[in-house]
């Protein structure tokens, strides 16, 4: 018997086979679904084959190794299985065939990285970082999802593909949080910034670094606009919050979330702008000199506004503004722009008085 | 020894790197431009006081004001939609009546005379003659209005000031205050709003404002709303009323395809689109008396007769395809009626039928032979007498369509998802072309073109299914 398809019989079939509300159902099941594997999409990776994910676990354990012996910190395999996510039995697979090849020796029950592991583990970060570098420069990826994304990309790239990025990015020796990104000799600068937490009230520092983990943490950071480059002023410091002004705007951030923000003391030469503000806490009426354009606008948004002239020493003022104050347009160089208030953040002014014998 | 030097020093520079820190390529390119700005200024020769933009600042104050931005905005465009479509009638059924009505005839009696087969004369004449008089006929004049008009605003500087008005509505969906000058361009020409999306200059948006113009109904379908909303939903009431209640349907036809396009915009820049690069910024120009001559030259040369040209290359292949289904016969049934039976069952499964899917199938180079290839489809297939097998037409009363439709086995619902199939379906194929011209992507000319199919057929599968259960 030969199994006959009749297209016409289905197509007319169907209309009574999804009448009366099952489709609904059908498809609110169907979303259902959808967002649970959303999700839980983490759990995914364990459910395939072992061989297609043991590159990526074998990574993820050096990567995780590096930072912990950096630390001076002693592991376990239960503490590793919970960071990474991975069932203890598969992490021991995974340490047998890495002893194996040389990566890591155990000795006394501890776990120590070999030179070759540790170079291994070096060139992770490198791609992890450069590739968060490529996310801020040359794509528009919220910086919330950079580290997310770099984490999947770090096991993909080659080592010619690495080189590659490297040079297309101008040879970066920062990523966008401040991080040292290894050279491809595994050369790498210590961290030299110290914690915000604990300075003194009244100093003056420069954010070098914003750790982009936990994530939680580091969104609570990214939602006042803090960013490395912009200067801080402790004006209260104790044991539970810290209050500083950064850009014009007082911030209080409680001390574990400010941990995670890195600072250097500024020198004399750098020293604290004082009516620094942002453009968008610009007035109708008021002017401004332009100081700038902070370091968190990347790529192709901070070329557009050099090419539109928002250049240091520029003079401006607010010519009309749209609906609910946003956009707004100003006018400078003989010229109107509007900008949002999102991208007037990042303009970085100076209130002045109106100086009739310089062009607007 | 040399080499060692050389080496020595490479490493030193590779040592200080760490220590210039990140930003200092910034600094020095940033310290290039304030030294050139200042240079700049120090040599530039003023004469005379600085203009005070008086008569400008207050035009820009009105324009932009709360109270009158939106009026002014919405009045302007409406002048221009009226004239568009009310204005280019006459010259459409000029344009008609000669090529369809004088000429054709003339070249059928001219075949018959030299001896054509009569299967080369149906296929030159009936099949690619007729389609290409039929584009140029419906789609030359509206564009000849509409582009001038609209270049003119923007020559003046009106359009950015719109751009302006209408960011902050823009920005919630993730796109751009100049999507709102492409999509309505959009409701002139799809083609055409694809070309002026070259005005965004943020990646991103641009890519928005190209895959969302589609939902902008374009001049081509404006006319088969009118006649479906005429036939289907004005007929639900009283002869007095009919016509209020058919422009109120198809002005939500349109508002719904505004719905679309803010919502497949917010959802492209939240999912597939999140990873391109988007600048905002938005220059304002001084206000300028539009240059009347250019305008119309570029427009006109530029704008109506590219898209223009462009229909025509499609239509002709699509002339020759239609006549061809309604010609070819195999087991005493053309082509055309059997794809049509086989293509009802799903159609119907969506409130439409095989007709209707058949049309939208090779009427894909313009949206305007979409109604003529239904009629002519529907003749074919209830084996009345049309104009002749594959002959594209159209009847000269809507009671006459009405009445003709009605037989095809036509209902309120067919009506009703015809109207928003019409509104979601695949751009045209001078559309689809363009996109492809404007992103130089296969990939993303490939979804601006399925998506709004898919979308078209989940939203007739559900008013079906709704209907269906009411009924």
């Amino acid at each position: 018997m030969t199994l006959h398809l009749n297209l016409e019989k289905l197509f007319a079939s169907l209309p009574t086979l999804f009448n009366k509300g099952y489709v609904f159902l059908f498809f609110t099941a169907l979303l259902i679904v959808f967002f649970i594997l959303k999700k839980y999409q983490y759990l995914l990776r364990s459910l395939l084959p072992f061989k297609y994910i043991e590159k990526s676990i074998t990574e993820d354990l050096l990567k995780q190794l590096y930072h912990i012996t950096s630390g001076q910190k002693i592991t376990d395999f239960r503490m590793l299985s919970r960071a990474l996510k991975i069932p203890e039995r598969k992490i021991l697979k995974v340490f047998e065939s890495m002893t194996q090849n040389g990566l890591i020796y155990i000795s006394d029950g501890h776990i120590t990285l070999t030179k070759t592991g540790k170079n291994y583990a070096l060139s992770i970060i490198r791609i992890h970082r450069l590739w968060e570098k490529y996310l801020s420069e040359k794509t528009g990826f919220d910086k919330s999802l950079w580290h997310d994304l770099a984490e999947a990309k770090e096991h993909q790239l080659s080592k010619e593909e690495t080189e590659a990025l490297y040079e297309e990015l101008g040879r970066p020796r920062f990523d966008p949080h401040g991080d040292p990104i290894p050279t491809a000799l595994g050369e790498m600068i210590s961290e030299m910034g110290t914690s915000i937490v604990g300075i003194p009230k009244g100093t003056v520092a420069k954010i070098i670094h914003i750790e982009d983990e936990p994530k939680s943490i580091y969104r609570k950071i990214i939602k006042e606009k803090l960013h490395v480059g912009a200067h801080v002023k402790i004006l209260t410091s104790d044991d539970h919050h810290i209050i500083f002004e950064s850009e014009g705007h007082s911030i209080q951030l409680s001390t574990i979330v400010a941990s995670n923000i890195q600072v250097v003391l500024l020198n004399s030469q750098e020293a604290y702008e004082e009516g620094k503000v942002r453009l968008s806490s610009l007035i109708e009426g008021e002017h401004a000199t332009i100081l700038g354009i902070s370091s968190e606008c990347r790529g192709a948004n901070r070329r557009r506004l050099l090419d539109l002239g928002f250049i240091k020493g520029t003079l401006l003022t607010i010519e009309y503004m749209g609906p609910n104050q946003n956009p707004r347009a100003y006018r400078l160089r003989n010229t109107l722009i509007a900008l949002r208030n999102d991208q007037a953040d990042f303009i970085l002014i100076e209130k002045t008085q109106y100086d009739r014998t310089r062009i607007l | 020894m040399e080499n060692k030097d050389i080496q020595d020093l490479l490493d030193l520079a590779s040592e200080l790197r760490w220590e210039v820190g990140e930003n200092f390529h910034d600094t020095l390119v940033e310290g290039i431009y304030a030294d050139a700005a200042h240079i700049a200024q120090k040599t530039e020769i003023k004469i005379g006081e600085p203009n005070p933009y008086n008569f400008e600042r207050k035009l820009d104050q009105v324009l932009t004001s709360k109270k009158y931005g939106f009026p002014i905005m919405i009045l302007i465009l409406s002048i221009i939609l009226w004239l568009t479509i009310q204005g280019a009638n006459y010259p459409s059924g000029l344009l008609a009546s000669f090529f369809l009505e004088f000429l054709h005839p003339i070249l059928k009696t001219g075949a018959s005379q030299v001896g054509l087969p009569w299967w080369l004369d149906g296929f030159l004449i009936d099949g690619v003659y007729l389609a290409l008089g039929w584009v140029i006929s419906v789609m030359l004049p509206p564009m000849a209005i509409f582009f001038p008009m609209f270049t003119l605003l923007e020559d003046f500087g009106y359009l950015p000031r719109v751009a302006f008005n209408l960011d902050s509505l823009f920005k919630k969906s993730g796109a751009h205050g100049k999507q709102a000058l492409t999509m309505s361009m959009g409701w002139g020409c799809n083609a055409a709003g694809v070309v002026a999306t070259r005005i965004i200059d943020s990646p991103r948006e641009r890519l928005i404002a190209i895959i969302t113009n589609n939902f902008s109904l374009c001049n081509g379908r404006w006319p088969t709303q009118i006649l479906i909303a005429t036939i289907f939903i004005g007929a639900l009431v009283p002869d007095s009323f009919s016509t209020i209640l058919a422009s109120i349907a198809v002005i939500n036809i349109a508002l719904l395809g505004i719905g679309f396009t803010f919502l497949s915009s917010w959802m492209l820049s939240k999912t597939l689109l999140k990873g391109e690069v988007s600048t905002f910024a938005l220059e304002l120009p001084p206000y300028r008396p539009p240059n009347l001559w250019t305008t119309l030259y570029t427009s006109l040369i530029d704008r109506t007769l590219i898209v223009l040209w462009r229909a025509m290359v499609f239509a002709a292949p699509a002339g020759a395809i239609i006549w061809l289904i309604s010609n070819i016969y195999v087991d005493n049934l053309s082509l055309a009626n059997i794809t049509i039976d086989w293509m009802d069952g799903f159609g119907l499964f969506f409130g439409l039928n095989g007709v209707i899917l058949l049309a939208y199938v090779v009427a894909i180079p313009a949206n305007e032979i979409v109604i003529p290839t239904i009629l002519m489809l529907t003749v074919a297939h209830l084996n009345l007498m049309g104009a002749g097998d594959g002959v594209m037409f159209e009847l000269e009363s809507t009671t006459e369509t009405a009445a003709l439709l009605h037989a095809g086995g036509w209902t309120l619902l067919t009506g009703i998802n015809l109207m928003l199939f019409s509104l979601l379906h695949n751009p045209c194929s001078t559309t689809i072309y363009t996109i492809y011209q404007e992103t130089k992507s296969w990939k993303w000319t490939a979804f601006a073109s399925i998506m709004p199919v898919i979308l078209g057929f989940l939203v007739t599968f559900l008013v079906t299914q709704i209907w269906q259960l009411f009924h």
